[in-house]
């Protein structure tokens, strides 16, 4: 019974609690700017018209430009591999006739020389 | 209106000195820093200096800078949370990078000193939901708009307003629930 009082008396005081939060906020005032925004103001509109690299950053640093990039570094190293695996298929190929041709010259020079008396 | 897209500079300092502390206090709601709040406020003067040529007066000024503001607002949120990700990805590869946590409670300097602890709940709870329920709300809480002018700033409806502020009010409950919960354990 005790603990049910309680239990019901903890729940209304977080009741009052989260009524008390909802309400907080009425009669607050404007919160101001500290001073000399004017001033603030004009000095950074003079600093961004001067940097024209900062500009070319910012442009850089959207979301998409550095998406199509990345995608486009990506895409280029794609591609050579691709490239580089299919010629590597071709001088594998070269390199296995090479040697055959080569034993077989080996082979025909031993014979040739085996044939000395 | 017609100086400022003239370029008249006197023009340009009475519009920040009018408008900064709306623009101020609505970043400051979203972003809960007061630095990048800070930023964000230079950021949206800025832009409106730049883009007021563009401003045909379809919509009130204040809709128009409002709607800057929450998407640089956004827009930052979106950044940081980026910057949180790449430095735990370098701590993961046993870089230290920049600093992780920031885990110091935001105090609204507006907020009546009485209520600062509840709001600071109330701040951590906005967090946990979704933009469009958290722009509302604070919108309606922190800079008294009505849901007409809401739904004007968010380009809705007002019935949709009516449903993210009830949707709001209810997911905010809900977490604030489980962080009182947690904390009278």
């Amino acid at each position: 019974m005790t603990q049910k009082i309680k239990g019901m008396n903890k729940k209304e005081n977080i009741n009052q609690q989260v009524n008390e939060a909802l309400d907080s906020f009425d009669g607050a005032q404007r919160a101001s700017t500290s001073a000399y925004l004017l001033t603030r103001i004009r000095a950074r509109m003079a600093n961004e018209q001067n940097s024209v690299w900062e500009q070319a950053g910012r442009f850089i640093a959207r979301p998409w430009v550095f998406a199509l990039g990345l995608f486009l570094i990506i895409g280029t190293n794609v591609l050579l591999i691709i490239n580089n695996n299919n010629a590597a298929t071709t001088s594998v190929a070269e390199q296995i006739s090479t040697p055959d041709e080569l034993s077989n010259t080996v082979a025909t020079l031993y014979d040739f020389e085996n044939n000395e008396p | 209106m017609e100086q400022l897209q003239q370029g008249n500079e006197s023009a340009f300092s009475k519009l920040v000195d009018e408008w900064q502390d709306m623009v101020y206090n609505t970043a400051i709601g979203i972003v809960q820093n007061p630095q990048d709040a800070d930023d964000i406020t230079q950021e949206v003067f800025m832009q409106v200096y730049q883009s007021i040529s563009s401003f045909k007066g379809e919509s009130k000024f204040s809709t128009w800078l409002y709607r800057i503001t929450l998407s640089k607002a956004l827009d930052q949120e979106k950044k940081k949370k980026r910057k949180k990700r790449f430095a735990f990805v370098q701590q993961l590869f046993g870089n230290q990078g920049e600093e992780l946590v920031q885990s110091i409670e935001f105090e609204h300097p507006g907020i009546l000193m009485e209520k600062k602890e509840s709001a600071q709940a109330l701040f951590k709870a906005l967090k946990q939901i979704p933009d469009n329920q958290r722009i509302a709300f604070t919108l309606h809480k922190l800079e008294g708009q009505s849901y007409l002018e809401i739904a004007e700033i968010m380009n809705t409806s007002l019935y949709a307003v009516e449903s993210l502020m009830s949707r709001a009010k209810a997911n905010l409950k809900k977490q604030l629930n489980k962080y009182y919960s947690n904390n009278n354990q």
